[in-house]
């Protein structure tokens, strides 16, 4: 019994021992494989990872030289080396986006949208894309999305930017209070620059609110003072809006600007006949906050003017007046075309009917008669343009101004 | 193999004895450690042999293969001249997929796989995949892994019994490290190669899955290997259009099982110089695919299968890709070139999955689904249908995705697939492999369709007596009359009071009896004056019958046979009710009767 469980017990030990040093050399060995197969994942990496710059290089310049074709196939490439690289990605879907490839694009970065639903970039695409598919409220939602979403350190430059997008593709839509709004908000939340000033200007007029345009290109102005395109847009707009002194006074500034930078007024040329416009019917203009005298001197002379125009026009016709001008025709044997000077200092509301007599025979005969010039011409300004205030909150430009928000 | 044989011709010296319980003891607890560094062995293995593959590929194709490059045509010609040179005369073994070799080897080698097989497998396959093969990484990954897993097992000199089973651990680990898919490894394994969730190597399979993934995903990352949009079915007639892509799944893969079973023995009966000369073949025609169009084909193409699910292909194109994979895979594999299947099966399904789905979107715009996930359900679709493997279909779809919302149409399309495949081609591809190579294999889709007999199939009414374990040895003889004896009868059961059942025997009740029969002959026999009182359970003692219900299976019963002459099957809501009775000639008539 002895020998037996002696044996044993050696038979056990050999085990043991055996497997000890089975396990310990399986041990290294493995340690051995893992140190060997880090060293060449780490080289297999960086040349991958250098390869995948090469071919994303390439494609971004022929993204760049606007080849989306050639952009495509050295993307794909740079994404085989590093797939899933969202920069990569990115630009690929946009290479699709740019040879046509809507609906892939599309796709593509729905695909890269569901990985990161808060991405502004890829939200900007999308939004474009939904655009171009017409999937209207898609392309809102992403917009919306592209802009509340995370920008990778210049959100608050591109944040503005694709609000105006946003506003600019409303428009395109004919959504325009929708697109005001977007406006407003963009100009309210971004800081004060020259460029995106003039812009949201531009586009709150397209979207017919003069009155805030006005507000941006004072803005514009006060950004830049002194700026001729600025004070240039701002009288235009008066111009437009029926503020005559304002526009006046504006597109002079701008006039005296030039000339005082030696720039050239020669692509400015209807800003100056804007200018001399509005100086003319300055002139003319029977202004209520003019002395009496003075009103009834301009109302004699617009009723002179639109006389003559009247005259000119019906002589143009040899048989029977158009009834219109049957009507006006009558208008002016009547009181509002007779009355003297005396007759309109003593009457004040003869001042007005006269004056409406003037603006409806500059409107009458344009419409059957050839266009007028001259003060014809001006007086039909005075007659068609609606009178609005441009300046709620403000005063003239170069005053402090308030953020519209 | 020396040491195994050693241990099988175990010495009848004590010492020998003892070192033999021993071993048995440590093999148990080696078997799971071992199940770890076999994981992670395999996993460095895989990611050294993608990186592999990769390398060659930018060698040797560039690293942007184009059409009209001329190097798409040369390169694999070469190649496949090398190869058939190095599986001729260097490593014949290497040849195939790898899921068969690892069958054979569990099956047929006790579960050897040389580790010249595993060094011809990496090489071989990493050449032909790399320099454009319409061949996969996966299966020979899984061989890679099976073979690593015997070279250990090998080195601690384990039994027989756990060296075959060593095969499937390593097998599951390779699979797993390279789909970065631990579940769908696990499934695989057990649908395909062991073919039955055996408790006993679960656990090591499952260990060494995880641990090949771990690996794995400590150099390649965690991210799924393709992703796509979530999919929300808004209709549920939606999975119309995914119905469809069973359909056509499962012809498709009728398509390609059919050109391989025709083309590869076809190729193997050719001249042995010709068949020399089959890969070098093989690759130029794989080559001028891709030199005049198509060079997506070549490879594993898992590329491109990530651009249709970007919907970057029109539908028409990828059709096409579709056809052409059929035709290039079929070539590598029938012309005997190393590489898997797995990456082509799921390149033809992502194709037809995404131009069907690109057809629908073209033709029924308000269907929701997007590319991607047709692509992926097709996948699945071709992975079922091609490779009979449903339930890994399915989870492989969902772990290469990390997408679960698209289960249901993939459960539907793979089912669909599935039994249409099975219908139109009822050997699974695997199995027409193993016929042509002379082998036979278990299937693994007959094992699972097998019905086991249960001892209800065998179950007859209670005939024989039927005895309370309280009642006196007294009374048992007038009981027993009532019976009409015990000539008749081969045992008699005894209901204890505990609720179990005794089977004994007429000799066990006779010598019970002696003392109380009427017969003086009895009563001469018995060995001491029995006592009046003594009850037939305390004469019986405390050994009972086995528990035994009919739902069990039929074989249960057989090791019970040697000890009691029949046994008594009962309820099992209601402890000790006797369901009848099942007897050695019962379960092999049972038997006889298939």
């Amino acid at each position: 019994m002895p020998t037996t469980i002696d044996e044993t017990s050696i038979a056990t030990r050999r085990l043991i021992l055996r497997d000890a040093l089975a396990i310990l050399s399986l041990t290294l060995a493995t340690a051995v494989l893992f140190a060997i197969t880090l060293f060449l994942f780490r080289s297999f990496s960086a040349h991958r990872a250098d390869l995948a710059q090469r071919w994303s290089q390439r494609g971004v310049e022929a993204l760049s030289a606007h080849k989306p074709g050639e952009a495509i196939v050295a993307l794909r490439t740079a994404l085989t080396y590093a797939p899933g690289t969202p920069k990569y990605e990115q630009l690929l879907a946009q290479a699709l986006g740019e040879a046509g490839l809507t609906d892939e694009s599309y796709q593509y970065f729905m695909g890269l949208w569901e990985a990161e639903p808060g991405n502004s970039i890829i939200n900007l695409q999308l939004a474009r894309l939904a655009a171009k598919r017409n999937e209207r409220a898609a392309a809102v939602n992403f917009y919306r999305a592209a802009i509340y979403g995370t920008w990778e350190g210049d959100g608050s430059v591109r944040r503005p930017e694709v609000r105006l997008e946003l506003a600019r593709y409303l428009m395109a839509n004919h959504d325009l209070p929708s697109a005001r709004l977007e406006l407003l908000t963009a100009g309210g939340n971004a800081p004060d620059d020259y460029d995106r000033d003039m812009t949201i200007g531009q586009l709150l007029e397209q979207t017919e609110d003069p009155a805030d345009a006005f507000v941006y290109y004072q803005r514009a102005s006060a950004a830049r003072p002194g700026d001729p395109a600025a004070l240039d847009a701002a009288g235009r707009l008066a111009y437009r809006s029926g503020d005559f002194e304002e526009a006046h006074h504006l597109l002079e500034r701008a006039y005296a600007e030039r000339e005082q930078k030696h720039e050239s007024i020669d692509s400015n040329a209807d800003d100056v006949t804007m200018m001399d416009n509005a100086a003319r019917i300055l002139e003319l203009l029977p202004s209520p906050t003019l002395p009496v005298r003075m009103r009834v001197v301009r109302i004699l002379a617009a009723q002179a003017i639109a006389r003559k125009r009247f005259a000119a026009c019906s002589a143009e016709f040899s048989a029977k007046l158009p009834p219109a001008l049957q009507a006006l025709g009558t208008r002016w044997y009547g009181a509002d075309g007779t009355a003297g000077a005396t007759a309109l200092l003593r009457n004040p509301s003869q001042q007005d009917s006269t004056m409406q007599l003037v603006y409806d025979t500059e409107v009458q005969t344009e419409k059957f008669c050839a266009a007028p010039t001259g003060d014809d011409a001006l007086l039909l300004i005075l007659a068609t343009t609606p009178k609005l205030n441009l300046q709620p909150q403000a005063g003239r430009l170069g005053q402090p101004i308030t953020p519209h928000d | 193999m020396s040491k195994v044989e050693s241990t099988e011709v175990a010495p009848n010296t004590p010492a020998a004895e003892v070192t033999s319980q021993v071993a048995a003891l440590r093999e148990e607890r080696l078997f799971l450690l071992l199940s770890i560094f076999i994981g992670v062995i395999s996993g460095l293995l895989v990611v050294s042999f993608r990186m592999a593959i990769d390398w060659l590929s930018v060698l040797m194709r560039g690293s942007s293969p184009q059409p009209h490059q001329l190097r798409l045509i040369v390169v694999p010609t070469i190649a496949g001249l090398v190869i058939a040179l190095f599986v001729r005369y260097v490593f014949p073994e290497a040849r195939g997929s790898g899921v068969n070799q690892t069958k054979a080897a569990l099956y047929i080698r006790n579960g050897y796989i040389s580790g010249r097989t595993v060094v011809g497998k990496f090489l071989l396959s990493a050449l032909a995949i790399g320099s454009g093969y319409s061949l996969g990484p996966e299966d020979p990954s899984l061989q890679i892994g099976a073979g690593v897993a015997s070279l250990i097992s090998r080195r601690f000199g384990l039994s027989r019994e756990r060296l075959r089973v060593f095969a499937p651990i390593g097998a599951a680990a390779g699979l797993a490290a390279a789909f970065n898919a631990p579940i769908s490894a696990i499934l695989f394994v057990i649908e395909e190669v062991i073919g039955n969730w055996s408790a006993a190597v679960l656990g090591s399979i499952v260990l060494s899955a995880i641990s090949g993934v771990v690996v794995a995903r400590w150099f390649w990352g965690a991210e799924p290997m393709f992703r796509i949009p979530v999919v929300n079915l808004v209709d549920p007639r939606e999975l119309l259009a995914y119905a469809v892509l069973g359909v056509v799944g499962g012809i498709a893969s009728l398509v390609f099982t059919k050109a391989l079973g025709w083309l590869r023995p076809l190729l193997r009966r050719q001249p042995a110089s010709w068949q020399l000369a089959q890969p070098a073949a093989a690759g130029f025609l794989i080559g001028c695919i891709g030199y005049f169009g198509l060079p997506q084909v070549m490879g594993a193409g898992y590329e491109a299968i990530d651009a249709a699910m970007h919907a970057q292909f029109a539908w028409k194109i990828l059709l096409l890709l579709a056809l052409f994979k059929i035709v290039a895979t079929t070539l590598s594999f029938a012309s005997g070139t190393p590489g898997g299947m797995f990456a082509p099966t799921l390149f033809i399904g992502a194709m037809l999955g995404a131009s069907i789905g690109s057809f629908e979107h073209h033709f029924f715009p308000h269907l929701t689904g997007s590319i991607g996930s047709y692509a992926l359900v097709g996948m699945g679709v071709l992975f079922a249908a091609f490779l009979r493997a449903p339930l890994t279909s399915v989870f492989m779809v969902l772990e290469v995705s990390a997408n679960y919302s698209i289960v249901l149409p993939v459960i539907l399309a793979n089912t669909i697939a599935y039994l249409i495949s099975r219908t139109l081609q009822p050997v699974p591809i695997f199995e027409i492999f193993t016929h042509q190579d002379g082998l036979d294999l278990p299937s693994m889709e007959e094992q699972r369709e097998e019905s086991n007999l249960h001892l209800e199939d065998a179950l007859h009414p209670v005939v024989v007596p039927v005895l309370q374990g309280s009642e006196t040895i007294a009374s048992v003889w007038n009981s027993m009359t009532r019976y009409g004896g015990l000539d008749d009868a081969p045992a008699v059961l005894v209901h204890c009071s505990d609720g179990l059942w005794y089977a004994a025997t007429s000799r066990e009740i006779e010598s019970f009896l002696a003392g109380f029969a009427p017969d003086a002959t009895l009563a001469t026999q018995a060995s001491e004056p029995p006592r009046p009182t003594l009850t037939l359970e305390q004469r019986l003692g405390p050994e009972r019958t086995p528990v035994l219900f009919p739902d069990l299976p039929l074989a249960s019963a057989l090791p019970h046979f040697r000890r009691w002459p029949l046994l008594p099957i009962t309820n099992r809501a209601m402890r000790g009710a006797l369901e009848g009775t099942v007897s050695l000639d019962d379960v092999l008539k049972r038997y006889q009767q298939r």
